[in-house]
């Protein structure tokens, strides 16, 4: 019995090894590029490096992951060359811009991209959109703001930004008093221009605000929807309106948060390797390694596989009309 | 505090510490030298490395990297006329100047010198501002930004040539600075201005494809034409000088240690961007000269031009940090990498930084000061050789340069749209040296005009006409109005003092 054993074992570390050998061909003495639709220094930058340090590891072959940055016009510029000019050999990824969508749904000039054609490979991270005031304001619960008097003043880096559109639609459609200041060149200098109270109201991605919440100077009243346990007891925009545009619109708004940070191959890149990176990618969701450094980078950890998101820009495409244009009246295409 | 502040050097040198950042100091040096390569860049690059260090070994190799690419990529300002960094452009005007006059060694001396005065003022500034500094960048909201940036476009005034000609030549270069500034989508409604259905403009003109076509290939250009080495003449057919540039940096101690003020305040404010300080600070030194004489001396290569900049641009380092340790809030892209270092390692920036874990603020601060000795100690010696490279035949260097132009160019961005602007930049550029218009105006419009048109926005939409009366914007009105009274002034009662020197001659 003892002996059996030690031949299966022997015989099962012969066809590993063969089988390692026969999967090392496609990626061995590589170098895979991720094209990054942002500036160093961003959530994106942060991202994509996080992964290019743990991806190789899944890959057969291990082949060196490196990060490149082609920032410009909010990731067209970058998500233009993967898509046209980038040779397609499947070792050039793209992560862009998770509001890469609306360009296309919106008709962005300059966009010459068709986010159906992608080969999605999945993403590794979810963020919920929150909106939050100063803690130190009188207000509990987000319709408390409908009575707000002055208006809360809200800062936004520019319009087709997260911090500008989601207050913009929270105003119309729970009709807040609120008034937008649009024009800081960062998040982080909105956050200062909490602190130093010249406003009073800010909306982004929780991750970015997680530790502004954590000692005390905001407090989230809303959410996009999302199950982040963080977030329990905040209700979420699309729970508080009852007319059934405005339901699908704040629903079409989420959907970035839904897709996460994907990164995709161009349409021409050989299937074999997509699923290869499809596979890395879910294995990679439950590396502890991994998913320990990107959670202390404050990043949610949420694997959502590409075949999901590609779902996900499809059934975005093929919004009914009128949706379409409630959503173009409150929405522009940008950072 | 002073507990804490000896608690964080016993930190910083402590053997596995230190490794690193001689470690952090080595890479950063050659970062700092190559154009194109820049110092976020690199941040970003080794940000994963500290994963599982201990916080104050993070800092000592991250800073000890970011300290040094202030100082090295003033080096190739200086030699060659090519900005290593886009924050190292100011000192194209009268370091490279110097270098052409063969006094590249003592350029170099006193930008290692005061690039070291400027850190360790910098530095001292950021560990005798812990205890106030919350109530300092508190008080400057978007109206007190916007004065700041009005007042540096201010110096436009004392940047431009003599007489009524000079004034309006250098206020057209402003105004031109400004124009370039406002191209791309506009912040407030999302506004396309002059993109010309381009997508590369749709972010703006960045900064480093602008400067390095400005002042660098006209240098290029320039040394094409004479068919020379860089250096022309040759003072007494030697080249160093280095301890005549130290000697230079004490013998104008005043303004150094003024620019390094400077440099500190604008690092703390965050909002404002490292590409402003050095051309304030520059402003500054132009200002400093009594006589309008003097000043016109000033991009023929005054030392005072140079000392302004190098000292500011290390000075703001320190400043910088402040924002990003007590609020979590990165001045600067490349603190925005620094604020994934504090992540990684497990600390939460924020007041915590400023009382539980000062010693390991403080030991930031020491990395600053060590990083920065130990740069400026392990270039000296270099500096004899780095200067003899401004006497290699141009029809040798050339080639090289050119390589260094574009590829800075390129790399900032990975776009071929900043190749083409530098190109731009580059003939534009050549042609106001040629007509003999002032280039540091444009650039000052520049780097100022966004700044401004965001915070008048904000002021005018948070505060009305309210944002007038505080007693900050006030204050800053009136130090705007001296900035541009002050070389008029001095032109004025020169000109009275000639008149009544040939109304006397006359007399006679």
């Amino acid at each position: 019995m003892r002996f059996s054993a030690r031949v299966l074992l022997a015989a099962l570390v012969c066809v590993a090894v063969a089988l390692g050998a026969f999967a090392q061909a496609p990626f061995a003495g590589k170098t895979v590029t991720v094209l990054v639709g942002n500036p160093p220094g961003g959530g994106y930058d942060r991202l994509a490096r996080v992964l290019a340090r743990h991806l190789g590891r899944h890959l057969p072959g291990s082949p060196t992951v490196v990060v490149q940055n082609m920032p410009g016009a909010a990731g067209i510029v970058a998500a233009n060359h993967l898509y046209n000019v980038a040779r397609p050999d499947g070792l050039t990824l793209g992560l862009f811009n998770q509001n890469m969508v609306f360009g296309q749904l919106l008709g962005v000039e300059g966009l010459r991209v068709d986010m159906r054609r992608w080969q999605w490979i999945g993403s590794l991270t979810r963020e919920t959109d929150v909106f939050a005031v100063r803690a130190e304001l009188p207000y509990r619960h987000i319709l408390d703001l409908r009575r707000a008097d002055p208006p809360v003043a809200v800062g936004a880096t520019a319009p087709g930004s997260g911090s500008y559109d989601f207050p913009l639609v929270l105003k119309a459609f729970l009709r807040l008093n609120l008034r937008i200041v649009s024009g800081y060149p960062g998040r982080s200098d909105i956050m200062l221009a909490i602190e130093r109270k010249e406003l009073d109201g800010v909306a982004g991605s929780w991750s970015s605000m997680t530790s502004f919440a954590q000692r005390g100077l905001v407090r989230v009243l809303v959410k996009t929807p999302s199950d982040n346990p963080d977030l329990g007891s905040v209700p979420s925009d699309v729970d508080l309106v009852a007319e059934p545009t405005a339901k699908a619109v704040l629903q079409l708004h989420a959907v970035p948060n839904r897709i996460g940070r994907p990164l995709v191959a161009p349409p021409g890149a050989p299937a074999e390797l997509v699923r290869l990176y499809r596979e890395a990618f879910r294995r990679l969701a439950e590396d502890a390694a991994f998913r320990q450094e990107a959670e202390r980078l404050g990043f949610e950890v949420v694997y959502t596989p590409g075949e999901a998101c590609l779902r996900i820009v499809e059934e975005v495409l093929a919004s009914p009309p009128a949706v379409v244009r409630v959503f173009k009246s409150f929405f522009r295409f940008g950072e | 505090m002073v507990e804490a502040l000896l608690e964080g050097l016993v930190r910083v040198l402590e053997p596995n510490v230190l490794t690193y950042m001689l470690l952090g100091v080595f890479l950063g040096f050659w970062v700092g030298i190559l154009p194109g390569l820049g110092g976020t860049v690199t941040l970003a690059l080794m940000l994963p490395f500290v994963y599982g260090m201990e916080p104050v070994q993070a800092f000592a190799f991250l800073l000890g990297m970011h300290s040094v690419v202030a100082t090295t990529g003033d080096l190739t300002s200086i030699l060659f006329g090519i900005p290593g960094e886009g924050i190292s452009a100011a000192l194209v005007l009268d370091g490279h100047a110097m270098a052409k006059k063969g006094e590249a060694g003592r350029a170099l001396g006193a930008n290692l010198m005061s690039s070291l005065i400027g850190a360790l003022v910098g530095a001292a500034a950021l560990a005798a501002a812990i205890p106030v500094v919350r109530p300092l960048v508190l008080t400057f909201g978007a109206p007190e930004l916007f004065l700041l940036a009005v007042m540096g476009i201010a110096f436009i005034a004392s940047l431009s040539g003599r007489g009524a000609r000079g004034l309006a030549r250098g206020v057209a270069a402003g105004a031109l600075g400004l124009l370039v500034s406002s191209v791309g989508q506009d912040p407030q409604a999302g506004i396309l201005r002059y993109t010309f259905g381009q997508l590369y403009l749709w972010g703006g003109i960045d900064l480093v494809p602008a400067v390095v076509g400005l002042f660098a290939i006209p240098e290029i250009l320039d040394l094409m034409v004479r068919r020379t080495s860089i250096a022309t003449t040759m003072p007494a057919g030697r080249l160093t000088g280095v301890w005549d540039g130290v000697k230079d940096c004490f013998r104008h101690l005043g303004l150094t240690l003024r620019c390094s003020l400077i440099g500190t305040f604008i690092g703390i404010m965050p909002g404002l961007g490292g590409g402003v300080a050095q051309w304030v600070s520059y402003g500054h030194a132009v200002q400093s000269a009594r006589t309008a004489e003097e000043r016109a001396r000033f991009g023929q290569g005054d030392v005072r031009g140079l000392l302004g900049p190098s000292a500011a641009n290390n000075s703001k380092e320190g400043g910088a940090l402040i924002p990003t340790v007590a609020f979590g809030v990165p001045g600067s892209s490349a603190m925005a990498v620094l604020l994934g270092g504090f992540f990684l390692t497990g600390l939460v920036p924020g007041p915590d930084m400023l009382s539980r874990h000062l010693p390991v603020t403080y030991s930031m601060v020491w990395t600053l000061v060590l990083a920065n000795v130990v740069t400026v100690a392990l270039c000296f010696p270099l500096l004899p050789y780095l200067a003899r490279l401004t006497t290699i035949r141009a029809t040798r260097l050339v080639p090289f340069l050119m390589l260094l132009v574009f590829l800075g160019a390129y790399t900032a961005n990975n776009s071929w749209g900043d190749v083409l602007a530098a190109v731009a930049f580059g003939a534009l550029g050549y042609a106001m040296v040629s007509f003999g218009w002032p280039r540091a105006p444009l650039v000052l419009g520049l780097v100022l005009g966004d700044i401004a048109e965001r915070y008048l926005w904000i002021s005018v939409a948070r505060y009305g006409w309210d944002w007038l009366g505080r007693p900050a914007v006030v204050v800053l009105m009136a130090l705007t109005v001296a900035v541009l009274v002050v070389p008029l002034l001095q032109e004025w009662r020169e000109r009275r003092s000639g008149a009544v020197l040939r109304e006397a001659a006359h007399a006679e």
